[in-house]
Order: structure tokens, then sequence, then C-alpha cells
């Protein structure tokens, strides 16, 4: 009986403790908003902005990570911007931790686009603002709005690139090439591949551009995580298949700079000249490539531009107001179709690029 | 005086190395966070953030007890992540028989493992490294490369929670609150058992006021946590998958030191050849080693397409080395015959608190990394250097109160590694 009575009062003391605890419990306070209209009323002037960026893999994301930084912070916000090197469930936990500190915006420049949903949600939950940043959140009600260059249209102006290099490089056709496509699990992939196919497509069809390898599929011809080696494997690969016979390269459609700088060292390691080959990013590497008349082509999407974009929509956001959007139909992330923000990409060649880098300190320096 | 007081802690202050470790971590990030690590919210981040991990790191230690090492477990789980997602979605099944697919698939692959590593002889390094290879093409070739959604009763498993019910006026989520009073009963009720048990046997340096105390203390830490998680937002609780975890936990603590196949991992890690001789079926213990891994792996995976809402081509790459990690920092020894489920997780929770202080703290990717790199060496050359010492190893004696029997090898083993020392200390610096 006694053993009984000790255990009661252990027991009635835990019990007390619990609900002790529970009157300073999250429960009391009435939830904060319920998701969708919290827009309106805007929010404090200097909150927490979370910033999650991808891999530092390109040197767009290293420079995207100092605008934040330092267009955040000059606009009165306190910024958090973090890199998930190592894969799409660090980022889920740094996206998780950006909304307990508190964030009232959080900008996501995905991993796997896919894969942050319940995260976002529960940004969603305290009221926070989604802004999808480059790349597209999909399966989700969670995102706001996307930022981005128009991908479709890169896609367009590299196909038109490579047609436009292939006539001035290569004599008349018709012309060898080969494809190549980025990362599958990057939703911006696609519509790359799919704009250029857009231009490159009816020429292939009419006999002027054959693809030797006959790789013309997204699926065959794209690039897991954007990895340079790999696509350097795949063309060490389809170079001694297909053209180590005398049959000429003639060009080479590359969604960005680094996968073009890849294909360019498996072209150079197989003794063969240097195709016409498009980029995009304007890296520092590629942009010297051009002027060195390797690389034929990047496209320039100014990272200052897209962060500046971002920086004026959290504005508005703070002040309740509706941020600028100019296209309502073309992105549909499999739940809704997402407001987007697009911006126009330009295309750099070796004719050009002095003129179009002129406002870029970094790369205005390797025109000259 | 000293005796109670070891008697409080169930065994020496230095067997709760670990423990100790992890409060320190969470007092610290609480402090230079403001208040934020120990909140209903990021405590269930933390949870869901990780379950994953400390499902995978429960198979990984029985793996490395029985003296092998299990490298494809990131891959077996992204395989099983797209089959579930994939079924699901173009053959029509209803979710919870995609479940069951995927634990079949899971078993299958462990099937395929455990037969080349106990009755082909492979070492489980070699046959594991294939399975890595084989594994992640077979789910990007599954796939296509292409991340596919999960319904959303999955999603429940990976990032749900306990439901609602009950009067309100408790200010808790009842099924939280449950789970935390069944618990409490438990602990309360097994140290009245054990003083009874004691009076029974006529033990006389038990001391009935220490074991009371010690329920009383793990009372108050389970009614916190009970309030932690159990106060968050309405609608949000202990997560669905800690439960699973949770689950998981007890029987495996159950079969590795309760039961026969249990105690035979342990004796084949100890000491191969003595394991033998004394009868234990040493192919039988390394298949099931192997295969239940893959399933846990499975689970792992299940648990994690679950929280993503899908299941992409990137999923599982490096869990095997944060697997591995948890069980080593939880005091799991190279050489195998060493180191408890328990340990294990709380092992896994050093990192995952870690992660998530630094996360708060901001702290960039690079750094954290880094940070982890030298938790991991430094947990390990703390343990290392004190088998030098001569002293039994402190994370292996962990838990020596829990289970006498798992003690009294553990610190057998123990001394048997003294003399193994300098080969031990070799291999750890030659793997790092």
């Amino acid at each position: 009986m006694k053993k009984f009575a000790t255990a009661l009062i252990t027991l009635g003391a835990v019990g007390a403790l619990a609900l002790a605890g529970c009157s300073s419990s999250d429960r009391s306070e009435t939830p904060e908003s319920s998701g969708s209209g919290s827009a309106a009323a805007g929010f404090p002037a200097d909150a927490t902005i979370g910033v999650a960026l991808p891999q530092k893999t390109s040197e767009n994301w290293v420079l995207a990570e100092q605008l934040f930084n330092d267009g955040l912070k000059e606009a009165g916000f306190k910024p958090i911007v973090q890199f998930a090197n190592s894969g799409v469930p660090e980022q889920q936990n740094q996206i998780s931790a950006m909304v307990e500190q508190g964030a009232k915006v959080i900008v996501v420049g995905a991993i796997d686009g896919s894969q942050l949903g319940t995260q976002l949600e529960a940004a969603k939950g305290t009221g926070a603002t989604v802004i999808a940043y480059d790349r597209l959140v999909k399966n989700t009600e969670a995102v706001d709005q996307y930022i981005a260059f128009d991908n479709y249209q890169v896609g367009v102006l590299q196909g038109k690139a490579l047609l436009e290099g292939l006539a001035k490089r290569q004599g008349a056709g018709p012309w060898n090439i080969e494809l190549v496509a980025g990362s599958p699990d990057d939703a911006n992939a696609t519509p790359f591949f799919e704009g250029a196919m857009s231009v490159l497509q009816p020429k292939i069809d009419d006999k002027t551009l054959t693809v030797v390898s006959g790789q013309t599929t997204f699926d065959a011809v794209a690039t897991q995580g954007w990895k340079a080696e790999n696509v350097q494997k795949r063309f060490d690969t389809i170079l001694s298949a297909n053209y180590s016979a005398g049959t000429p390269l003639h060009g080479v459609l590359s969604p960005n700079d680094t996968l073009a700088r890849g294909v360019l060292t498996s072209v150079k390691q197989a003794g063969l000249p240097t195709p016409v080959i498009t980029g995009q990013d304007s890296e520092v590497e590629s942009v010297k490539s051009i002027m060195a008349g390797e690389q034929y082509s990047t496209i320039y999407k100014d990272t200052r531009e897209l962060v500046a974009a971002t920086i004026k929509a959290v504005q508005a956001y703070q002040k309740g107001e509706k941020p600028e959007i100019n296209d309502t139909k073309s992105y549909d992330n499999g739940v809704k179709i997402v407001p987007s923000y697009l911006l126009t990409p330009v295309v750099v060649t070796q004719e050009n690029a002095a003129e179009i880098y002129a406002n870029d300190p970094t790369l205005s320096a390797l025109t000259k | 005086m000293k005796a109670a007081f070891k008697q409080l802690l169930g065994g020496g202050i230095r067997q709760f190395g670990m423990v100790i470790a992890l409060l320190a971590l969470l007092g610290y990030f609480q402090w230079s966070t403001g208040g934020k690590v120990l909140t209903p919210t990021n405590a269930q981040n933390i949870i869901n953030g990780n379950s994953y991990i400390l499902i995978l790191a429960i198979g990984m230690v029985l793996v490395i007890i029985a003296g092998h090492i299990d490298l494809s477990v990131g891959s077996v789980a992204a395989v099983v992540g797209i089959s579930v997602a994939l079924s699901i979605k173009d053959w029509g099944i209803p979710w919870w028989l995609g479940v069951l697919l995927g634990l079949g698939v899971g078993m299958a692959i462990g099937v395929w493992q455990g037969t080349w590593v106990a009755y082909v002889g492979i070492p489980g390094f070699i046959a594991t490294l294939a399975g890595m290879l084989i594994f992640r093409g077979m789910n990007q070739e599954i796939g296509n490369n292409l991340s596919v959604p999960v319904p959303k009763e999955i999603q429940k498993l990976g990032a749900g929670y306990l439901p609602e019910w009950g009067p309100t006026s408790t200010n808790m989520n009842n099924s939280t609150l449950l789970l935390g009073i069944l618990a409490i009963v438990l602990v309360v009720w097994s140290a009245f058992r054990k003083v009874a048990k004691s009076r029974r046997l006529g033990l006389e340096d038990m001391l009935p006021a220490a074991v009371y105390m010690r329920a009383a203390v793990l009372s108050v830490v389970i009614a916190y946590l009970t309030w932690l998680f159990g106060s968050g937002k309405p609608g949000t609780s202990f997560p669905i998958s800690g439960c699973i975890l949770l689950v998981l936990m007890i029987i495996y603590t159950f079969v590795a030191n309760r039961t026969i196949i249990g105690r035979h991992v342990y004796a084949v890690g100890g000491n191969r050849s003595a394991a033998a001789l004394s009868g234990v079926n040493i192919k039988h213990v390394n298949f099931l080693v192997m295969a239940n891994m893959s399933v846990l792996a499975a689970v792992a995976g299940i648990v994690f397409v679950g929280r993503s809402t899908s299941s992409g081509p990137g999923d599982g790459t490096g869990w095997e080395l944060d697997a591995i990690a948890a069980v080593f920092i939880g005091g799991a020894a190279v050489s195998g015959g060493v180191g408890t489920v328990v340990g294990s997780v709380i092992g896994g929770l050093v990192m995952a608190v870690l992660n998530n202080g630094l996360a708060l703290n901001g702290v960039g990717s690079g750094k954290t990394q880094m940070i982890k790199g030298l938790v991991l060496l430094l947990a390990v050359a703390f343990d290392v250097y004190n088998k030098v010492q001569g002293r039994p190893s402190i994370f292996g004696l962990l838990f020596k109160g829990k289970s006498r029997r798992a003690a009294e090898l553990v610190s057998e083993a123990g001394q048997e590694e003294v003399a193994e020392v300098p080969v031990a200390a070799g291999e750890t610096a030659g793997r790092g």
C-alpha cells in the first residue's frame, strides 16, 4: 500500500510539473495567421529574411549570397543567407531553422524544387511569404511568387546562338551537333532544353543538323547534378564511339558554362578541333574562353538584377503591397499557377561582350 | 554517499559522457540563440529532420557490433523511396500497400546483401560498396532521374503529427500527453519492480531511495519532453516519425540485450572464433544483421520521402556516413563487439542538435561540416584514450545500469581491447 501511495505522489508531482509548464505554452496564443492573406498586412521593416540557396556550385550563387547579404542589410532587414552544400535534407533543416528564427519572407533557391513542401507549408503556417528564386518550387501551395529569368527564352536564345555560330565558324551546313541538358531534378533544366529544341528540332528534321550519337531526348542528354565531370564522361564515350573515325563535330548545345567547359575539356583530350558551343551564366572562366575564341556564346543573366528584383519584392511584401508580376500563366508547379516576375536574358558572344559587360566590374575587365 | 550517488546515476558519471555532451550542446545553443532551440516547433524540427538517420543508426550499430559496415543504406533508402512513390502513382495501389511493397523491396535487398556477406563470404565493406552503386543506379533507372510525389498519408509518416482529441483544457496535444503519462507510469512501475526484486533476492547494497530518485529524475525529464513536444501550435505533437523511431528503439534494445540472437551478435563481433566454438551460427548472425539493415533502410527511405513530399534522384546521398558517424559517436568500437542502440541514437542526436544549433546561429554549410568532422574525431579519440588508460570504454558502458548482462560482456570486451589498442587506434587513423 505504501508503495502505491509513493507512486501516486510521484505521478502527481510530475503531472503538476507538466501542467505548470503549460501556462507558458504556445497554445494559449492565437494562431498567427491563416496563411494566404498575410501579405496584405505587411511586417516590421527590420524583420528577419531567410534566403536558402542550393549548393555552392557556380559563381552566380556565391555572388547571390553576397548581394543578398548586402542588399537586405541596406534595406534594413536582418538577412540569414545559407547554402546547403550537403543536399536536400540540409536545405530542409535550414528552412525550418529560418522559420524558427521568425523569418517573415523565405527566399528559396531550391536544390530539388519538389522536396520542400513540408517545410514551406510550415513557413506559410507562421504567416511567412515564400518566394521561389531562380528555381520553381513544385507540388505545393506554399509558394507566393516566382522570380527568375525567362528560362524558356534562355533556351531559345541558346538554340539561335548555336545556329548563328555554326554559320559563322563552320562554313556551310549540314552540321554535326551533340546536345547537353541540365540536371533532371532542377525544374529549369527542362525549359532550357525545350526552348533550345524549339529552334533546333526543325533543323534536325530537315537534315541541316545531325545528332550523330542519336541522343536527342531530354533523358538521354541530361546531366545529373549539373556536374562537369558527368558531362565530361558522357562526351568521352560519345567522342570515342562516334567521332574518332574523322567525323567532324561542328557544334554542341550546352545549357550552361560549367557544362560547356566540361565538354570542351573532353573534346580537347580527344584531340578534336573546338566545336561551336553555347553556354549560360557568364562565368569568369567561360568569358575568358569566349574572348579567346573557344566557347562561342554564353547568356548574361545579371545576378545583380535578379537579386535587386527579389529585394524589391520583399520590400513590397513588407509594406503590405502587391509585388510586381508579369506572368500569371506559364509556371504551373503541379498544384497551382505560380505568379511570376520574369527578367529577360541577353546572349553574349565575342563581338558584343565588351558592350554587355560594361556595367559589371569583374567581367568588363576580362573583355579588354 | 558516493555509492548512493553512483546508484542514482545507474553507473559512474563518466559513463554518461555523451548524454552530458548532448545536454551541454542544448544548453549552449539555447543560450547562444536566445532560447530558440528548446521550443516546441524546433524540437519537432529536430526529430522530423533526423529521424531517418536515427532509424538507420539503429540498424547500423548492430552491423558494426557484428564487425561489418554497410555503405549501401542511402542507396537502398533511395530505391525503396522511388519504388513506393512510383508504385502508388503509376499502379494506383493504396498507400499502405505501397509502404508494404517498399518494406518488401528492402527485405529483398537485405536477402541479397546478406547472402553475399554471410554465405559467399564477401566482406561487408565490398558487398555494400557494390550495393551502393547497384541501388543508386536502380533508383535513377526506375525513377528516370525525376522527382515523384507521394500521397498525403505517406507524407504523414515523415512529417505528420499525432491526432488531437479530448478536452482542450489540457492546453496540450492529448496524444502526446497520453504518451508521456504512459512512459512515466512505466518508469515508476519498473523502479518499484526493481526494488521489490532486490528485496526478494536479499541484495544488501541496493539503495531504494537512489532507485526512486532516479525514476523521479527520469520522470521529470519525460514530463518536460511531453510538455515541450505537446505544447506547440494546435495540430502539432510529438512527430509520427519520432514515434516510429521510439518503437524501433524499444524493439531493438530488447532484441540486442535480452534475446539469444541479440547476444549472438555481440559474441560474433567480440570474438568470432570463440563465438563459433561456443556453437553460435556465425553465418546466420551475419545474414540477419545485414538483412535487417536493409529493412531499416527501407523504413528510413519511406520516412524521408514522406518528409520531402516526394522521392528524388538525390535521396540518400551521404546518409550512410551520417549513420556511421552517429554509431561511433554513440560509443561503438571499430573492431566490433561494442555498442548500444540507445547510445547510437544519442550519438545521432548529438549530431542533429549540432546541425540545428549551428543553422539557428546562421553558421554556413562549410563550417558546419568541419565542426561535425571534428566532433566525430574528438568523440572517438576520447574513447580510444580511455581505453589506452586501461579504463573500460566510457561510451561502451554508457548504459551499464540498464542491463547487467550487456555490461558484463562489454567490460570483458573492454579489457580485451586494452592489448589491442594500438591496432584499433591505427585502424581508426587509417580510416579517417
